[in-house]
């Protein structure tokens, strides 16, 4: 008797300990106007990731964000604060967080980031669980090998390991891209936190590729590393917010528009070097 | 060599180092606070106060049997804060049932004469646990708290999963992105190994110089 | 958390519970293949330790102080990243078996090495005295003795490596840990994923808590002594 009541108010315990975190969270998320609420805190959240050159780098010396997304992140502060970028960046109006593919979701969720600009890829399930604006970017996934593998397609990978991101996009779009080319192979997947974890499996030949959208594999290119001349499934890159804060959403999605419709994305992309994939 | 000794990765990974070391400190003192209060409910709650009790055990159980990974992951996903806060909570949370133990044990190691010699001087119950019984527990039981500060330590490793900036992810993110010989790997590689092992070493050669000190 | 409770999701739960059986077998057999590993290393280990080769003990020493003061995330990371430029190329389940045991020999050396030092000098003289050679006399008279000592600090050993069979999750390992973690981050279902995984993993440990606690409390009764109970109420 003793051991099923513990049993019992141990998995009771479990519960409401999950339970009351949730509340905690949930009043959190989506009272009042979210859109207020920043204007009032004087700052925007933002998570963005930290290991993607040319998109959003941390700098290691100063810990400071720099690329187009975290542009991006000036520009929408701008639109909200009514004031310039450069005066958004200079009174530091733009919180970064650091996020991975796997944590941008939940972070979102709970309301610790109000936005996220992360190269997150829209999807239909995704549409379910929060809003994207328009488009701002987009890529294509690509494969990242080794040289001295000589691999000249992905149809060498039959019957290996590549390695993918947590919670991405990238695995189910290979499985889609084989499927529609009809091509005989069957490949496995490991999954990683972090694109500096698959990117040191590959180096050890855990695993003979690394999948993901071929902006973020660009930075991790090196002398032993080629892509394979497959891109495929263009991913369109959205910010994306919480799904109670429809009128964030909204500004969001209206500050895009009129950035590309005025030219400045485009500016923006040069100026870092960087090619939408259309 | 120059990617090793590369001033900006070694202090990025310093960076990491301190954060580490802030973690585990916050961790133990909290830990242990809480520990103790836990384990002296545990030991004497009764009567009216017996489910409080009951929910201590409760708690040490459920912390005893499910891995750390797991709380962290559920305390990131669940609780809203910035990361290094709740890296604390979350090491705290398990380490508290941990520390729980270790001071019941210490508790449950002490005389039962001890009170009741304390009672016979007029001391009230608090009195005694805060005069008597606390500091030897404590005595008693510093090889199994040092030892469990080591496991702290160590423990922060683990918080790469919720990329809090702490020294594996740091170093290991060098490695994974600035590496690409065999050699620089494996050396910086034994640097994050050695400097773990060097801080822990140090505190198990105390546990070690201690108990040659306290046993005859 | 509004979607704690949301059906969808617990129906993709039960939807994908092959996944979490296989991951909940491969945790499974990594625990008990680990368990004897460690269990062999730590005898093995123990033993050397309490050798009178000096040799024998410093090798013992350097083992289980390496093992004991370097994080096992990094132990098992270096197995599955860095053996490869050695040559060396292991499946991850191997690699969970080797760390793991690896790791809590290191642990385990260490209990068996205090319960051999608790036994009396005199035992093993005696042993030897009558011709038993060193081995022998371990194995007849002095583990025997010592079984009583160490089995709480193991079984509660072996708790601790249940639980450590999780970091396999962070070399996509297929132990319960990545499987649920993978479930859970692919379509964010976290409630469902963690809470499953927290229950599984539950039900896996709870025996061996109850059976480490089990073990304490028959380590306290010394055979054929009054009992505590009874001598307080002889006294009254």
């Amino acid at each position: 008797m003793k051991k099923s009541s513990k049993v019992f108010l141990s998995i009771l315990l479990i519960l409401s300990i999950v339970l009351t975190a949730g509340c905690s969270s949930k009043t959190s998320a989506g009272s009042a106007s979210a859109l207020e609420n920043i204007k009032k805190a004087g700052v925007l959240k933002v998570g963005v990731k930290s290991d993607v050159p040319k998109f959003s780098m941390v700098d290691t010396a100063t810990n400071e964000y720099s690329g187009f997304e975290d542009d991006l992140a000036y520009e929408i502060a701008a639109v909200i604060f009514d004031c310039t970028s450069t005066e958004a960046k200079e009174k530091k109006m733009v919180e970064f967080q650091g996020v991975t593919a796997k944590t941008r979701g939940p972070l979102l969720e709970n309301g610790e980031i109000d936005l996220v600009i992360a190269t997150f890829t829209i999807t239909e399930e995704r549409k379910e669980s929060y809003n994207f604006s328009t488009p701002y970017f987009t890529d294509a996934i690509g494969l990242l090998v080794k040289k001295n593998n000589n691999y000249t397609s992905i149809t060498d990978l039959n019957g290996e390991a590549i390695g993918v991101a947590q919670s991405s996009t990238t695995k189910d779009s290979i499985d889609a891209y084989i499927a529609e080319n009809n091509m005989e192979i069957t490949v496995t997947y490991s999954e990683y936190t972090s694109y500096p974890e698959i990117k040191a499996a590959l180096d050890s030949g855990r695993v003979k590729a690394f999948s993901v959208d071929g902006a973020i594999l660009a930075g991790y290119i090196d002398d032993t590393t080629q892509l394979l001349p497959e891109k495929f499934s263009p991913q369109d890159y959205g910010i994306a917010s919480n799904l109670n804060n429809t009128d964030l959403a909204e500004l969001v999605n209206t500050s895009i528009i009129n950035l590309r419709e005025s030219g400045k994305l485009n500016e923006m992309l040069t100026s870092w070097g960087l090619e939408s994939y259309k | 060599m120059d990617i090793i000794f590369n001033k900006t990765n070694l202090f990025f990974m310093l960076d990491g180092l301190k954060l580490t070391l802030l973690i585990a400190i916050v961790t133990i003192i909290l830990s242990t606070i809480i520990g103790v209060i836990l384990a002296l409910i545990r030991n004497y709650c009764k009567g009216i106060l017996a489910p409080l009790a009951k929910f201590v055990t409760c708690y040490v159980e459920l912390f005893r049997c499910t891995p750390n990974i797991l709380w962290i992951l559920v305390i990131r996903f669940f609780v809203k804060g910035s990361p290094v806060p709740i890296a604390v909570f979350a090491c705290t949370l398990f380490t508290s049932a941990v520390m729980t133990e270790i001071i019941r044990g210490g508790l449950n190691s002490i005389p039962n004469g001890q009170f009741e010699g304390a009672a016979s001087q007029g001391f009230t119950f608090v009195q005694t646990l805060f005069y008597i019984i606390l500091p030897q527990t404590f005595k008693n039981i510093i090889p199994a708290l040092l030892s469990q500060v080591i496991t702290i330590i160590k423990d922060t490793s683990f918080f790469r999963v919720i990329e809090v900036a702490e020294f594996t992810r740091n170093s290991l993110g060098v490695i994974g992105a600035k590496c690409t010989e065999t050699y620089q790997i494996m050396t910086l590689f034994g640097i994050v190994a050695a400097t773990y092992f060097i801080i822990c070493f140090f505190l198990s050669c105390m546990v070690r110089g201690y108990h040659k000190r306290v046993t005859i | 958390m509004k979607n704690l409770f949301t059906l969808k999701r617990w129906a993709a739960l039960w939807a994908a519970r092959a996944d979490f059986a296989s991951g909940l077998w491969t945790t499974l057999r990594v625990s008990f293949l680990g368990l004897c590993f460690a269990l062999f290393l730590g005898i093995v280990f123990g033993l050397l330790s309490t050798s009178k080769n000096k040799t024998a003990r410093g090798l013992a020493r350097t083992y289980v102080e390496f093992f004991q003061n370097t994080p096992l995330y990094i132990q098992t990371f270096f197995f599955y990243n860095g053996l490869p430029y050695f040559g060396v190329i292991l499946s991850p389940f191997i690699i969970g078996i080797l760390a793991i045991g690896l790791y809590h020999g290191a642990y385990i050396a260490e209990v068996i090495r205090t319960g051999i030092l608790g036994i009396p000098n005199g035992q093993k003289e005696a042993a030897r005295s009558q011709g038993f050679t060193y081995l022998q006399s371990m194995y007849y008279v002095i583990l025997p003795q010592t079984l009583k000592i160490i089995l709480p600090p193991l079984a509660n050993q072996a708790l601790n490596l249940v639980k450590n069979t999780s970091v396999l999750a962070m070399i996509a390992g297929g132990d319960l840990m990545y499987h649920s973690d993978s479930w859970a981050t692919l379509y964010d279902y976290h409630a469902q994923g963690y809470i499953a995984a927290g229950l599984l993993y539950f039900i896996l440990c709870f025996p061996l808590a109850k059976l480490a606690a089990y073990m304490e409390k028959r380590a306290k009764i010394i055979p054929g002594s009054i009992q505590v109970q009874n001598a307080e109420a002889a006294e009254v």
